[in-house]
């Protein structure tokens, strides 16, 4: 009779191979949770500079970070071209994977969808020579603003709360800049991607600006599919950490 | 169990009361001086009363004294001859209480009005399919509604953009059909409220060609009501007019799609000779939202829109109100539709709200919206705008010219008179063609004037 205990720690490996290889991953890979094999992007190609179509191609800081996302995965990018209204239809009909298409995270929506971590803020920003970085900086001072636009709301609010400035309202975001560069206004409140590109025309400017409110562009998955969520989270925390999105940022705005 | 009611009880109580919505005392007067600045609302949707309330304060407060909202026959009369008014009753009792008069427009068919299971075409019946032979139940109920709120509700759309295949139930559109629902309302419309006045409905603005499935250009459906005989069975129209990326003052084309297609509308009127017959519109507005093809800049959505107030107030004299779409949707669509709001979800209104209610109530503009040599900000009623009407104050020898703004303001009025009189009395929008205001040659005034005290005008 050979005694059982001489064969006990053989068996306990032989248990837990068994139990390793019969236990499905905790992660799926990406093949089994992209089916198709490829990643469908949904996208509105109509919003300049985050995505454009053209007779053939699509091109954009969004056709290049989704394009990042499925190198990152490895697997190829297909993307769909949809109006803006049907992106949210496209994407709970299971005809994409995920939307990117300068979408803000709308917590009203948060239960239905998952939003990754925004790769840009859109909001408001103030934009001077000056050391103007919030707009309690104002009073005494003269602000240019876009009326009618979420910077008047906001104009709206901070006069209620601190003491009077100038107003200076304008008819678009551009003109609004143009008189801070013309000496017309001490700063301008306005949105970041016209900020941005104003301040890429006229780099010789030397003016900065800072956020006053948040507007989070997101890439957006279904809130049924969290294994979706999570590669495409996984993939572009990678592109955080190795600065791709600030490069394609940079590049295109 | 007496220890268990009891701990219900105090958990209850411990359950924050819902906002209240108790009515306002005494009822609220809308101080307007261009009384023509209307809204179109989204009322009947809401669940909470507070918020309808606070709608309506917030039209009030805006210099709006005038409403469309829209009453589905389907949320009233659920089962036939069995009415539910609770939701319409609550809506006219805090819109009565803000001072604000109600345009009703009234369609959305029950289920039990579209076609029946055994009709083979009971599938592809939709919300809007109302069978010929139906016409009489929607009549019953029109008549109804006419009747529940005369006095309150005067004034009644017969459907909604009937020019739309989307509105029609899905079928092809038919100007024949329409007429024939117009026929079958009025009369009973007027047995129940003899003071009511029928608007044949708002066309959508669309250039669709004959024979389209998706509906009929606007123009052309009007003439072929008028061609049918529409003419005899309504009492005003509704139009709906948008200046989708044109400016107010762009020229109307038959194969363009901008505010002032209106005036093309109001053409096909005078070649039918119906030039006595008003115009309500009932939609208008532009749209900033950032992603619409069809939309404007923020700032071009405030211009615009109060270029077209004062247009309609200076040039239109035939428009009787200008309703702006939309106040407020009960939730959002999250797409361009939001972007037509005068407030968000949250009750929070915005630059536009501010920039029509400085313009309605006559304040001068705040430095938050430039000062334009023609434009916004800086122009006045004349006496161009003034149509010659008079009223009189009840008990006083003091006489009152008006406009078709029907509002007495230093601007409206002739000289002479003592403003702290003025500032007395209340006229406001009259519900029907007046028989009592006359203008110098005579001629009756197209609304009825009314003081505070509820007495027509001499």
């Amino acid at each position: 009779m050979i005694p059982l205990a001489r064969f006990t720690p053989f068996l306990l490996i032989a248990a837990l191979v068994l139990v390793l290889i019969t236990q499905p991953s905790a992660e799926p890979n990406v093949y089994e949770v992209f089916r198709t094999a490829e990643i469908r992007v949904g996208v509105d190609a109509s919003y300049p500079p985050f995505a454009v179509a053209t007779a053939d191609d699509l091109y954009g800081l969004e056709i290049d970070l989704a394009r990042a996302i499925g190198a990152r995965l490895g697997l190829p990018v297909r993307f769909v071209n949809l109006g803006f209204d049907g992106l949210f239809d496209a994407l709970t009909t299971d005809q994409v994977d995920v939307l990117i298409s300068a979408l803000p995270i709308d917590l009203a929506r948060s239960g239905a969808v998952h939003y990754t971590q925004p790769y840009f803020n859109a909001g408001l920003v103030l934009v001077s020579t000056g050391a103007y970085t919030s707009l309690r900086d104002l009073p005494g001072h003269r602000l240019a603003y876009e009326y009618g636009s979420t910077a008047e709301s906001e104009v709206r609010l901070w006069l209620r709360r601190v003491q009077p400035f100038d107003l200076l309202p304008l008819e678009t975001p551009a003109e609004a800049l143009e008189a801070v560069r013309s000496g017309a206004a001490e700063a301008a409140l306005v949105d970041a991607i016209t900020a941005r590109l104003y301040l890429r025309v006229h780099a010789d400017w030397g003016a900065a600006s800072s956020p006053v409110t948040d507007t989070l562009y997101a890439l957006v998955t279904r809130g049924d599919r969290p294994e979706v969520a999570a590669q495409i989270d996984g993939a572009l925390a990678e592109l955080f950490a190795d600065g791709t999105v600030a490069a394609l940022i940079d590049r295109w705005l | 169990m007496i220890r268990l009611s009891i701990a219900v009880w105090a958990v209850g109580a411990l359950v924050p009361a819902p906002p209240r919505a108790a009515l306002e005392v005494p009822d609220r007067i809308v101080e307007t001086l261009h009384p023509q600045v209307c809204l179109h609302t989204r009322l009947i949707d809401e669940v909470e009363e507070w918020k309808l309330q606070r709608s309506l304060q917030l039209v009030r407060e805006m210099g709006a004294n005038t409403i469309v909202e829209f009453f589905p026959w389907a949320y009233i009369e659920r089962a036939p001859d069995q009415y539910d008014w609770a939701s319409a009753d609550r809506i006219v009792r805090h819109a009565r209480n803000q001072g604000i008069h109600i345009i009703a427009r009234l369609g959305l068919v029950p289920g039990w009005a579209r076609q029946t299971a055994d009709d083979p075409r009971a599938e592809r019946s939709t919300l809007n399919t109302l069978p010929a032979d139906r016409f009489p139940d929607f009549a019953q109920f029109a008549a109804d509604f006419a009747a529940r709120y005369a006095g309150s509700i005067d004034h009644l759309i017969i459907w909604n953009e009937p020019n739309l295949a989307f509105e029609w139930g899905y079928q092809q559109v038919d100007p024949t059909g329409y007429v024939a629902l117009l026929r079958a309302v009025y009369a009973p419309i007027h047995a129940a409220n003899p003071n009511a006045v029928v608007l044949a409905a708002g066309l959508a603005p669309t250039l669709e060609p004959p024979g389209s499935p998706n509906g009929l250009n606007d123009i052309l459906y009007l003439e072929a009501l008028y061609a049918n005989g529409a003419a005899d069975y309504f009492d005003a129209l509704a139009v709906h007019t948008y200046g989708f990326t044109e400016p107010p003052e762009a020229e109307p084309q038959p194969d363009a799609l901008n505010f002032r297609r209106a005036e093309l509308l109001r053409d096909v009127m005078l070649r039918h000779a119906d030039a006595d017959t008003p115009v309500y519109i009932t939609e208008m507005g532009w749209n900033d939202h950032p992603r619409w093809t069809k939309a404007v800049h923020a700032a071009q959505r405030v211009t615009y829109t109060l270029e077209a107030l004062r247009m309609i107030e200076t040039d239109w004299e035939w428009a009787a109100k200008a309703c702006l779409w939309v106040f407020r949707y009960p939730y959002p669509t999250f797409s361009y539709p939001d972007n037509f709001t005068f407030a968000n979800t949250e009750f929070q209104p915005r630059p536009i709200y501010y920039a029509v209610q400085a313009y309605a109530r006559g304040w001068e503009n705040t430095d938050l919206v430039p000062k334009r040599e023609n434009g916004v900000g800086t122009r006045h009623a004349s006496s161009a705008q003034l149509n010659d009407c008079w009223i009189s104050q009840p008990n006083s020898h003091s006489r009152y010219r008006v406009g078709t703004a029907f509002w007495p303001s230093a601007a409206y009025n002739s000289g002479g008179h003592d403003n702290s009189i003025y500032k007395k009395i209340t006229v406001f929008v009259g519900t029907r063609p007046a028989l009592s205001a006359v203008n110098g040659q005579g001629r009756r005034c197209p609304y009825a004037m009314r003081s505070s005290t509820g007495s027509e005008a001499p």
